[in-house]
């Protein structure tokens, strides 16, 4: 009971949180960082480096059934009535995500003469993680409790959460084999400061109620409830008296767990204005190893209820006594590993409006030539808890002076059906800056929208001067 | 060309932040959150066969106390409002009893007594569902106080039961906690 309480509770506090999918930045080859979303992007430079800490900002957050604005709208309507439709309205699959990034520092350059387009890059970026499923029968459970809900079992597996808060130090390498194929890899260090997993849960509650039984009700409780942590079971100590944000941040950077993982991608020319995209994102894993704590609840437990002994006076059972035997809650310091959400993405794409670069004469003849538009379509999938979850992306690019570049999406996933996102990325002088903005339709409220992402960047780039 | 640019980015910016609206949020209502659960489970139950009541005495007593520590959850003694307990019984012997359920303290003193009269089986369906017991205020207090259940079978006056008679006297119960949260 007070663990579904608890377990409400945390589905508002962490309502504020978003998806992974990075739809305007994939492919997006004006700004550096679209290389972290396929390292075999095509993108070319001599050299360049992120603006300290301002390179790469985003935050994207998302609950597939219910907004901010229906539980925290200030309109007079009952709290626990908002509370009750969200729920109601929820399903056992809805999820709350919330995905942060913040680019610590980053760049890249190219490596050999200056003909070589093989390029290397890297990077330290931190990232926060959250994704649950709403965990529709506990919540009733808390709610309204099993009295009218009699003959229903309540399903244990629909607690599927998980939070990690870890920094990310990455090495890539990029080459373009020639005009048609580029290809290119990443390594990832991963250091988790702290990590929640419990999504691999199991089990039922149930109350019956059946005729011909010696019990007014028939009622189990089969329990295979497990959560695991790492970095921060120090926190819930009583004698903890330390600073929970500077703690974690402290680990996530210099004693976190350490996993390693890695990125692939490719672009490829079919035609000079058609190309192929695919890239996989966080093939890795994290083994937990630092302050690691698992709480379990294993066992099955029926209550029959107070069975007056008749025959002899011995000291009679006590039913907390016999619920902790048959469920008992234990405690293992055993280590684990954790496995990133795997993200694939792949995209086509169509140019058209052929141009030629409109600056200075160009006296060595060479013919700079680039198209103006494209439209292409993109999709993304990403590993979950359950079943992979996906989203399709159509998408127009205009080329709107020879260093600026617009994006406009349209994406269809869980979240949303009509979710229109904006991207310009332009490069003045040596200063590339980005901005991304998904749902813009949404922004007449964000409060009402069921996911947001938002990112935004400044590189400084340097290219070969023209000859 | 620059100021071209940097004139777009202002405007994009601009448009951005100015036409993103919110409506008004109140996250305040947190606090307004007040649960209010029911929780339905067994309380006790006995089953005794007629054969197991025989005795020469013409008035036959049976006593037996069980463990009830529920209340030792000080989460759950802190958030009961109201308590409701249902008795049902079924009588297939050919003689009346009183069932008589006793909540005691930790001391074995009496908190409350609630009495059934159960009526002798006359060859027809004889199942009883009590009048519910409603526990609030007061006699919620006491019932917090419970640690232990008593019942008692008393036998009402007829003919003594032998080896051969057939029957039992089945006691079925529950409670309904009523939860407030806030």
């Amino acid at each position: 009971m007070r663990t579904a309480y608890l377990v409400l509770f945390v589905t508002i506090l962490h309502f504020s949180c978003f998806a992974q999918n990075r739809e305007l930045l994939y492919n997006f080859t004006a700004i550096p960082q679209s290389s972290l979303v396929n390292p075999g992007a095509d993108v070319s430079y001599k050299f360049y480096f992120g603006f300290p800490v301002l390179s790469g900002i985003s935050v994207n957050a998302g609950s597939s059934s219910f907004s901010a604005y229906d539980l925290f709208a200030d309109n007079g309507v009952d709290f626990n009535d908002k509370v009750r439709n969200a729920i109601n309205t929820s399903s056992r699959n809805d999820k709350v995500v919330a995905n942060q990034q913040l680019e610590l520092f980053s760049g890249g350059f190219r490596i050999g003469g200056r003909e070589s387009r093989s390029y290397i890059s890297f990077g330290l970026y931190q990232e926060f993680d959250f994704f649950m499923y709403v965990p529709k029968d506990m919540a009733l459970l808390a709610l309204d409790g099993n009295k009218n809900y009699i003959g229903r079992s309540f399903d244990l597996s629909d607690l599927s959460v998980k939070a990690e808060v870890l920094s990310v130090f990455h090495v890539g390498f990029h080459k373009k084999v020639n005009d048609k194929f580029v290809y290119g890899g990443r390594a990832k260090i991963y250091s988790s400061g702290a990590n929640a997993t419990s999504t691999k849960n199991s089990g039922y509650i149930y109350t019956g109620q059946n005729a011909g039984t010696p019990n007014l009700y028939t009622q189990i409780i089969s329990s295979d409830l497990e959560l695991k942590t790492s970095g921060i079971s120090t926190f819930t100590k009583d004698e903890y008296e330390g600073n929970i944000a500077k703690d974690i941040s402290h680990n996530t950077f210099f004693n976190g767990s350490l996993g390693l993982g890695f990125d692939a991608g490719f672009t490829y020319y079919i035609k000079d204005n058609l190309q192929l995209t695919a890239s996989i994102i966080d093939v890795g894993f994290i083994k937990q190893s630092k302050d690691i704590e698992t709480l379990t609840y294993k066992g099955t437990y029926q209550y029959e209820g107070v069975n007056p002994d008749f025959m002899n006076s011995d000291d009679p059972e006590n039913v907390f006594d016999e619920f902790d035997k048959a469920i008992p809650r234990d405690t293992l310091y055993n280590k684990y590993t954790t496995w990133r959400p795997v993200k694939f993405y792949s995209s086509i794409q169509y140019s058209f409006g052929e141009a030629r670069s409109d600056d200075e004469c160009n006296c060595l003849g060479k013919v700079d030539k680039y198209y103006k538009n494209a439209v292409g379509v993109q999709v993304f999938a990403m590993t979950t808890p359950r079943a992979p979850i996906g989203a399709f992306t159509a998408f127009y690019r205009r080329n709107i002076f020879r260093k600026l570049d617009l994006k406009a999406t349209y994406t269809f996933d869980s979240f949303s059906n009509k979710n229109i996102g904006l991207g310009l990325a332009g490069t003045l002088g040596k200063v590339n800056m980005y901005l991304l903005v998904n749902n813009i339709l949404e922004f007449k409220d964000v409060t009402k929208a069921n996911s947001a992402a938002f990112q935004f960047g400044i590189n400084f780039i340097f290219q070969d001067p023209k000859d | 060309m620059d100021l071209i640019y940097s004139r777009i980015f202002k405007i994009f910016f601009l448009v951005f932040f100015l036409s993103s609206c919110s409506s008004d949020l109140d996250f305040d209502q947190t606090k307004n959150l007040k649960l209010e659960p029911a929780f339905v489970a067994n309380l006790a139950y006995f089953d005794v066969k007629a054969n197991d009541l025989i005795v020469d005495d013409e008035i036959q007593v049976l006593a037996g106390v069980g463990g009830f520590d529920v209340f030792k959850d000080k989460f759950f003694n802190d958030h009961l409002r109201k308590a409701e307990l249902d008795f049902e019984i079924e009588n297939t012997i050919a003689r009346a009893f009183a069932v008589r359920f006793l909540l005691l303290n930790a001391n074995d003193e009496v908190l409350q007594t609630i009495s059934f009269a159960v009526p002798a089986y006359n060859g027809t369906s004889n199942i009883i569902k009590y009048p519910t017991e409603v526990f609030e205020n007061q006699r919620l207090e006491l019932l917090k106080q419970t640690v232990k259940i008593g019942t008692v079978v008393v036998m009402g006056s007829g003919q003594p039961l032998d080896q051969n008679s057939s029957g039992s006297l089945k006691l079925r119960s529950g409670a309904t906690a009523y939860i407030v949260i806030e």
